[in-house]
């Protein structure tokens, strides 16, 4: 959009919904203002521009960020590494080591800023160091730090020295408008949440052939041949199984035809790989849907993958919070399908749980509770899991599962507040404390599954438990325990989300109906004496 | 009058609608009434011509000309006349 243009659209728009928007770069971004307005204006939102003071990045870094509003960085070479700033001129000496360890340190900020929109445009480098290979190496390293970060690459052409050196402002006139509009889109794009589990069909999908009309030996999925496009995807998947993604099969089959394929040895992935294998008749929305709440997960956490648009198109109907993605029918498509798959299923850190995590849900079907059962039946029921909690204090010492269980929970967390490693480190150093709890049945162990970080004032800042062990009163127990421990905590920090009804359902049963968000007492002795049943469901250790 | 001359500055030829073009963006990027006769406007008598509305006004030729200006442009380009030389001379 050109600047008249960018006038028209700003004085002819009627008003929307506010987008509070934080502009964020080193240089001038005031000249942005128009532009930014502008690409909100298009897309039916009152954009409402903040900036930082100029050449003030580096501090804002260290600064909390506002929730209020959407931060939109755009990055450029520098902001990592202040030696290579054309403002600045060559430097006589720089020291190369020196320069990884502060855009290091600098990349580390950007990633505590978990909600942050990153826009990096990489602007050509002075010639810093003596090598010009080198130089180039030392460019395509700092492109690759604002990638790992999950910055979306601006085209280098974007960059105007000139501008950027008469008025501190990087992007010339002729891309400001285009870059605007990026920078909108960013901010109205919501950052996806990883799925959980990803569904795929199997007839020429995870092997090539129809298994019911080929048979066993018709099939084919080998390194070579006709099969080596289905090999590429089950070793991906199976990289994906590691990584914590619950893999399901759908087909319409009869189970033991479907079964038969895994148990043939021939195939890359195994039937243990997988929380379940549905083979039936039925429509595979319904399947899907069916597996979905046994295994107590929303529909968006979901990815269906089918050859048949059909089939795709008949899950989407019936569940469009599932992401649906076509099986690719060449071989060219197949890189882009796996790179658009690997999107949905990003990994930063894996745990020990997270390689577990198949193994965890196939506990959870095997130890489901029925629906049906109630009151006395419950109870033996429960009773008959043989369940054990070990209550870890994480004060100190590893903490990544807990960390991890509070960035990543959502329907059973006490106000959707995400916190990074340091900002707990934070908490702790000022008296804090910080429990993980791990749960175990007679069918093996679920992992570290409920964390609770609770402030030096006795407030409790975050509590999270999994949804794999909704129904087994853990969330009770804890209480109780809690409660009956020296020092029990007086309130929770609670704040209602869009998905965090079961908490809220949770909390206005121990600590009465909810009027708002804020702090919400608790009588920890109380609730030890109440729940002193829930407690005893299980053996408990501290650990 | 000939379309493709500027009478006021005697500068290098414009096309009227290019001429017309580079008013309304002056006009907008100063934030100056829409029917202000800006051909003789210069940045020390404008009260809005002011460093950060000047990089405006320097983007804005950029977006709408589709030319980079460099550095020692943007400081010479001070008033109305030298701009629409400057414009007539790089088309």
């Amino acid at each position: 959009m050109n600047f008249l243009e960018a006038r028209r659209v700003v004085s002819s728009f009627a008003g929307g919904p506010p987008l509070p928007l934080q502009f964020a770069l080193s240089g001038t971004g005031e000249p942005f203002e128009l532009y930014l307005r502008a690409a909100a204006a298009a897309r039916g939102r009152a954009a409402q521009v903040r900036f930082l003071p100029f050449n003030t990045l580096a501090q804002a870094l260290r600064r909390e960020p506002d929730s209020a509003v959407t931060e939109v960085f755009l990055l450029l070479p520098w902001d990592f590494a202040p030696e290579t700033d054309w403002r600045s001129g060559v430097p006589e000496v720089v020291d190369a080591e020196q320069v990884r360890v502060r855009a290091t340190e600098t990349a580390g900020l950007l990633a505590r800023r978990g909600s942050a929109r990153l826009l990096y445009l990489p602007a050509a480098l002075p010639p810093v160091l003596p090598d010009p290979a080198r130089n180039e190496a030392q460019a395509l390293w700092l492109q690759s730090l604002a990638v790992e970060l999950g910055a979306r690459t601006l085209p280098p052409e974007a960059f105007s020295l000139g501008g950027y050196l008469a008025s501190g402002c990087p992007v010339g006139g002729s891309w400001i408008g285009r870059v605007a509009e990026a920078a909108v889109d960013a901010a109205l794009t919501p950052r996806p949440e990883p799925k959980k589990v990803l569904v795929t069909d199997l007839d020429n999908v995870v092997w090539d052939g129809v298994l019911a009309e080929d048979g066993l030996d018709g099939i084919a999925c080998e390194p070579a041949g006709r099969g080596v496009r289905h090999f590429v995807y089950q070793s991906f998947l199976r990289r994906l199984q590691r990584e914590g993604t619950l893999l399901a099969a759908v087909s319409r089959n009869d189970p033991e035809v479907a079964l038969a394929a895994f148990r043939s040895g021939r195939l890359l992935l195994q039937e243990p790989d997988f929380v379940a294998i549905l083979a039936s008749y039925h429509a595979k929305s319904a399947q899907i849907r069916e597996l979905a709440e046994r295994l107590n997960l929303a529909p968006d956490a979901f990815v269906f993958v089918d050859d048949n648009p059909v089939e795709l198109a008949e899950v989407a109907l019936a569940l469009p919070a599932v992401s649906c993605v076509a099986f690719p029918q060449h071989d060219d498509d197949l890189a882009p399908f796996l790179r658009a798959l690997a999107g949905l299923f990003p990994h930063r850190t894996i745990t020990t749980e997270d390689r577990a995590r198949t193994d965890l849900y196939r506990r959870r079907l095997a130890g489901l509770v029925p629906s049906e059962l109630q009151g006395a039946d419950l109870t033996r029921f429960l009773e008959g899991l043989r369940m054990t909690l070990t209550i870890h204090d994480r004060t100190r010492g590893d903490r990544a599962r807990a960390v991890q269980l509070i960035d990543k929970t959502n329907q059973f967390n006490l106000n959707g507040r995400r916190y990074t490693d340091a900002d707990i480190a934070k908490i702790l150093d000022a008296g804090g404390r910080l429990f993980g709890v791990t749960l175990s049945d007679r069918t093996g162990s679920h992992g570290e599954i409920l964390a609770c970080l609770i402030g030096a004032d006795g407030v409790v800042q975050a509590l999270v438990m999994s949804c794999r062990v909704f129904q087994r009163r853990v969330e009770y127990a804890f209480l109780a325990w809690l409660g009956a421990q020296p020092n029990p905590p007086r309130s929770l920090a609670w704040a209602g989300t869009a998905r965090n009804a079961p908490l809220r359902e949770f909390l206005s049963e121990v600590a009465g109906p909810l009027n708002g968000d804020g702090v919400v007492p608790l009588d920890a002795t109380g609730l030890a004496a109440r729940y002193a049943a829930d407690l005893g469901l299980f053996a408990v250790s501290a650990a | 009058m000939n379309r493709n001359t500027d009478r006021l500055t005697n500068g290098p030829p414009m096309p009227a609608e290019v001429e017309a073009k580079l008013a309304a963006i002056v006009r907008a990027a100063l934030e100056l009434p829409s029917e202000m006769d800006v051909t003789g406007a210069e940045q020390a008598a404008i009260g809005t011509w002011d460093s950060l509305a000047h990089v405006s006004l320097m983007l804005a030729l950029e977006s709408e000309f589709g030319i980079p200006i460099d550095v020692a442009d943007q400081v010479r380009l001070t008033s109305y006349r030298a701009i629409r030389d400057f414009l007539a001379e790089r088309r």
